[in-house]
């Protein structure tokens, strides 16, 4: 049963209606355009990467999947069907919001927002516009040392999508999409430049696959952005403000706000004023164009989904959240850091693990960290990242596959490390037990194919297979032998790789060397 | 197990009072006595417009069911897999206006793929489902007169009029919206009858038809599920019920008897079986036990009640100058009668009830502008296609024809008025203030009643509280459909005593209580605290049993 309360809602309206505080920055001076200030607020609509849409049974889509397969009663709008609202997705945004040091509210509640367009079935979005699931919050780029404020974060559905089919001159529905979650995070005016605003999209980008709530996929329209953008002279109030919808790169992004700002620049230095218009981007002709003003804007009517009760979270259900999910990238590398890590090690573990899949529901990836983590339980971290990145990511690059290629399991390579530290094997077979084992796909242990190999190491006790190698490398190099009888010990190390070489690599090196300067020395 | 296949005049049970249930038909499931009782409902329909679609074949599931021997008709807002669900609408019908009463063009009816949990329920209780209930366009009415399958006609036959046979009967109005299902009851076609009621469309037509209508407390019938302690989802038995104003709908139940309503009621609002995460919600139980203590102190069963502990609160705002004098006469005798029973009757005041109107009128048509939104000619609704020369240009254009066409004049009205309401500029004055209006009158009924709101957190007792309010039902009996009542804002006054129990979620039972001075049914509706459901039910069926004593001398 609802019980909605008039005056603290009329109160909400009130503060979504006041004017926002304007976040006071140190002038920046752009070559660019000398004189002005650009003023960069971002809306960004990122699909919740759930199994279940937010209010129905049914599966979310992903790309390429046939048209109208993924649809229920609901996502379809039929008369008579409720809306259930999906914890998973809740579970997400909760995720993103701690993320970006947001306030979670333990009540927030579901809205419908009403147009006419066939990629609405309902004829109306459920969205949160006068209860935001969290507001506030803000999120550190990764140059200069900026934050940039998160006005509110909230839950919506996504619509259908539509094509236009030139061709038949029809439009095509595909309600695959229609009902699955979308978080949109409302940033606050706070970024000064295009590559500001490139940043804060890639950070966020980031942060959403980190914490596992969304692909961030901007081409395949995972991740998509709204960016509002003005001009002023320094020291005066902002500008009129145009929003640009639907941009759907990075790249194309940065291009569009510029030439927005250029397009404003034109109109005030002819004495124009800058009308506020909702525009689009056109990619070949590398500027914005003018969709409606806001004369035309459409009035969305919003009215409290009578469906949905106001959304109840306790703070024990958001401390959970807090501590159950996967660190920040920031945290990840500090924690990196303090295992020992080189500053070199932890970029290349960490850009690896940057493409890891994102699993759905909020599941961790087999990510390169996890990875880590697993095989450093009990091991030297710093050896475990040498094994990583020198051997195991770099004969996997030499082979063109990426690390969600990886057939080496977490138990193989630790087994494998634990080998060598032990002097099972040298280094040298380990090495090449584990180019075997990635070139044949094998799942054996490493201790049982280092026997089928014979490639198990010389025990330092056996010193009779080491003599007889040091024996045949002084024949099969007398003239070295002869410099090292001399008193040269530089030469030395040519006889210790033959005997690696005649042992293949199952001798230890030092006991060869030890064995070697024995015979030559009497 | 008497089936009549007389003339009709004999078929219909002369209904010289509102108290002749007994001799309605009974159902037997042998397959001649289905066949033989379809072909009567048919007859009987022709009268009175009360069926708009009929099953071919039983779906009885179930036949040792609690439901197993019950007729039921659902209302065509309700949606059900074997029949169409047309909401009484050209948009869901098809919109061919031209013929209405022509029920074979089911190619263009919108059939829904699933069943209503309600319906699953009935099913499941072994009810016999003979067919689909006129009702007013997507429930928006008070009168059933806003029909594309036309209006549905009252089947009473006062005892004024005993000379004339049935089927030339005066022509009055079965009130609305659920007209269809209360006038189906009413004239025998079946023993119950699903019905929706938003702000009074059970308990008007149960008055009209001189039967019993109840509208359960809001989210009672229903699922409500708390999962991990955290989420509250509601998922009630609204489910495929086609949406006028969700905060505000509510599956009711019409029948021949309290006792018919109440078997139906408790099968329809148990919990769904297969939802694995169903638990029994503590507002619910607390509702419960509030409402059975206050049972086990009255005598309800005997064949002389004793209802001294009961204190019946008369609230003074439901007696309005608008209302008929006889029904006052006919209400004050069911008073008397409970008085004698040990009642105590207390004057209350409900100070918000004049502004309940108007409020209800907002919430609801705004909700309905949203819900009907989805019926744009594109997925739902028959698209009416442009005249030669039509700008085309805009997509709202295009949706506005379609709309413009296959909406009724009532609801193209509400949705006019309900988007207007939503609009920024209205919506605090409107809207908002509807929605302060509706938290004071659940303030009132909370203030008044003996039982805490177990909705409420942290609810206060209030011994000097009444359990009931017993109030009539509507401030007239049946209007003709000829007269000037059913146009104008005629309509809307209908809805004067039961929206405000619409407004607050409460239960509310609206039961006969003999004639008014033109020979035609008048009811009293009994209202409870949220939840107990039960108790108007009890009290209800006491009001039904007294009251068989002098319904036949109806004119006194």
């Amino acid at each position: 049963m609802l019980v909605r309360r008039c005056p603290w809602r009329s109160i909400q309206l009130h503060q979504l209606w006041c004017p926002r505080q304007i976040h006071t920055r140190e002038a920046i001076h752009d070559k660019r355009w000398p004189g002005w200030q650009v003023i960069i607020g971002i809306e960004v609509h990122a699909q919740i990467k759930s199994r279940r849409k937010l209010f129905s049974e049914s599966s979310t889509s992903r790309p390429g999947e046939i048209p109208n397969t993924t649809v229920s009663t609901f996502d379809s709008a039929f008369p008579g069907t409720l809306p259930t609202l999906n914890p998973k997705c809740v579970e997400l945004a909760v995720r993103t919001a701690l993320a970006l040091n947001s306030k979670v509210h333990h009540q927030s509640a579901f809205d419908r927002k009403h147009y006419f367009y066939s990629d609405l079935p309902a004829g109306y979005q459920i969205t949160q516009r006068y209860s935001p699931l969290a507001s506030g919050g803000y999120l550190k780029l990764s140059k200069g040392d900026v934050s940039v404020g998160i006005q509110q974060i909230q839950l919506e559905q996504d619509t259908a999508k539509s094509t236009f089919d030139g061709l038949r001159r029809t439009s095509l529905i595909d309600l695959n999409r229609a009902g699955s979650g979308l978080m949109e995070i409302v940033s606050e005016p706070h970024m000064r430049s295009p590559e500001e605003a490139a940043d804060y999209v890639r950070t966020l980008q980031a942060v959403l696959r980190c914490v596992g709530s969304s692909d961030g996929n901007m081409e395949q329209g995972s991740f998509r952005c709204d960016v509002n953008v003005s001009i002023n002279k320094h020291g005066q109030p902002h500008g009129t403000r145009c929003e640009i919808k639907n941009l759907n790169s990075v790249k194309f992004m940065t291009v569009a706000i510029t030439s927005e700002v250029f397009r404003h620049i034109e109109l005030l230095e002819s004495g124009c004023s800058v009308p506020q218009d909702t525009r689009g981007f056109d990619e070949n002709k590398a500027e914005t164009l003018k969709l409606r003003s806001k004369a035309d804007s459409p009035d969305y009517r919003y009215m409290p989904d009578p469906n949905i009760p106001p959304l109840l979270l306790s703070e024990e259900y958001i401390e959970t959240i807090r501590k159950t999910m996967p660190d920040l990238p920031d945290t990840t590398r500090v924690r990196l850091r303090n295992l020992g890590l080189s500053e070199r090690d932890t970029d290349v573990l960490m850009a690896v693990d940057s493409g890891h899949e994102v699993g759905f529901d909020g599941e961790l990836g087999k990510g390169a960290v996890t990875y880590f983590d697993s095989l450093a339980q009990q091991r030297d971290p710093r050896v475990v990242v040498n094994w990583m990145t020198h051997e195991l990511i770099g004969q996997l690059t030499a082979r063109k596959e990426t690390f969600s290629d990886n057939p080496v399991s977490v138990e193989q390579l630790g087994e494998l490390i634990d080998l060598v530290q032990d002097g099972k094997i040298t280094g040298t077979s380990g090495k090449s037990l584990l180019k075997h084992i990635i070139a044949n796909r094998s799942s054996s242990a490493p201790s049982v194919l280092a026997r089928e190999l014979s490639l198990e190491a010389i025990s330092e006790d056996d010193n009779a297979s080491t003599r007889a190698w040091c024996a045949e490398a002084i024949g099969a190099l007398p003239e070295e032998a002869e410099a090292v009888r001399q008193g040269n010990p530089r030469v030395l190390n040519k006889l210790v790789g033959k005997v690696m070489q005649l042992s293949r690599g199952r001798a230890d090196a030092q006991n060869a060397r030890v064995v070697l300067e024995d015979v030559l020395r009497r | 197990m008497h089936l009549r296949v007389g003339g009709l005049a004999r078929a219909y049970p002369s209904r010289s009072c509102a108290g002749c249930r007994a001799r309605s038909f009974s159902t037997s499931h042998s397959r001649r006595s289905v066949i033989i009782h379809a072909g009567h409902v048919q007859s009987l329909n022709e009268s009175t417009n009360a069926l708009v679609s009929f099953s071919t074949e039983t779906h009885n599931l179930n036949f040792h069911g609690p439901l197993s021997n019950l007729t039921v008709a659902i209302k065509d807002n309700i949606c059900t897999m074997h029949l169409p669900t047309t909401c009484s609408s050209g948009m869901l019908r098809g919109m061919s206006n031209s013929v209405p009463r022509s029920r074979s063009n089911s190619i263009t009816e919108f059939t829904s793929p699933f069943d209503a949990t309600a319906v699953e329920f009935l099913k499941a209780g072994g009810a016999n489902i003979i067919g689909k209930a006129n009702c007013d366009e997507f429930g928006m009415g008070s009168l059933n007169v806003n029909s594309i399958h036309g209006p549905v006609v009252n089947p009473y036959q006062s005892p004024n009029e005993k000379s004339v046979p049935w089927a030339e009967r005066e022509r009055r109005s079965a009130g609305g919206s659920s007209g269809g299902s209360a006038a189906a009851v009413a004239a025998g076609m079946c023993d119950a009858a699903l019905g929706t009621d938003t702000g009074g469309s059970v308990r008007l037509p149960a008055s009209y038809c001189g039967i019993t209508g109840l509208k359960p407390s809001y989210g009672l019938i229903s699922r409500s599920v708390t999962f991990q302690l955290i989420f509250q989802k509601l998922m009630d038995s609204r489910w495929g019920v086609v949406s006028f104003a969700d905060s505000l709908d509510c599956v009711g139940v019409l029948g021949k008897s309290v006792d018919t309503v109440k078997t139906v009621f408790d099968s329809i609002s148990s919990y769904d079986p297969k939802d694995p995460t169903a638990a029994a919600p503590r507002t619910r139980d607390r509702a419960k036990a509030s409402a059975e203590s206050l049972l086990s102190t009255l005598d309800v069963n005997s064949s002389s009640p004793d209802l001294s502990s009961l204190r019946i609160g008369i609230p003074q705002e439901y007696f309005p100058f608008e209302l008929n004098t006889t029904i006052v006469t006919a209400v004050r005798k069911v008073l008397e009668r409970l008085s004698s029973l040990g009642a105590q009757l207390i004057p209350v005041s409900l100070p918000s009830t004049p502004y309940a109107l108007s409020a209800y009128y907002v919430i609801a048509t705004a909700e309905a502008s949203s819900n009907l939104a989805r019926y744009d000619g594109v997925q739902y609704g028959t698209r009416s296609p442009l005249l030669p020369g039509a700008d085309k240009s805009k997509p709202d254009n295009v949706y506005a024809h379609t709309r413009s066409a296959g909406f009724g004049a009532e609801v193209r009205k509400r949705i006019l008025l309900g988007t207007y309401a939503l609009t920024a500029d209205a919506f605090d004055n409107y809207f908002l203030q509807a929605q302060r209006v509706r938290q004071r009158i659940k303030t009132d009924f909370n203030s008044n009643f003996r039982i805490p709101n177990a909705q409420l957190s942290d609810p206060s007792p209030n011994p000097d509280g009444v359990d009931i309010l017993l109030h009539p039902s509507a401030i007239r009996t049946a209007p003709r459909l000829d007269s000037d009542a059913i146009s104008g804002l005629g309509p809307y006054l209908q809805d004067v005593m039961t929206a405000p129990a619409s407004l607050a979620g409460l239960p509310a039972v609206s039961v006969p209580a003999g004639l008014a001075a033109d020979g035609w049914p008048v009811g009293v509706s009994i209202v409870g605290q949220w939840g107990s459901d039960e108790l108007v039910l009890c009290i209800g069926n006491v009001i039904e049993r007294t009251s068989d004593k002098d319904n036949s001398n109806p004119n006194s």
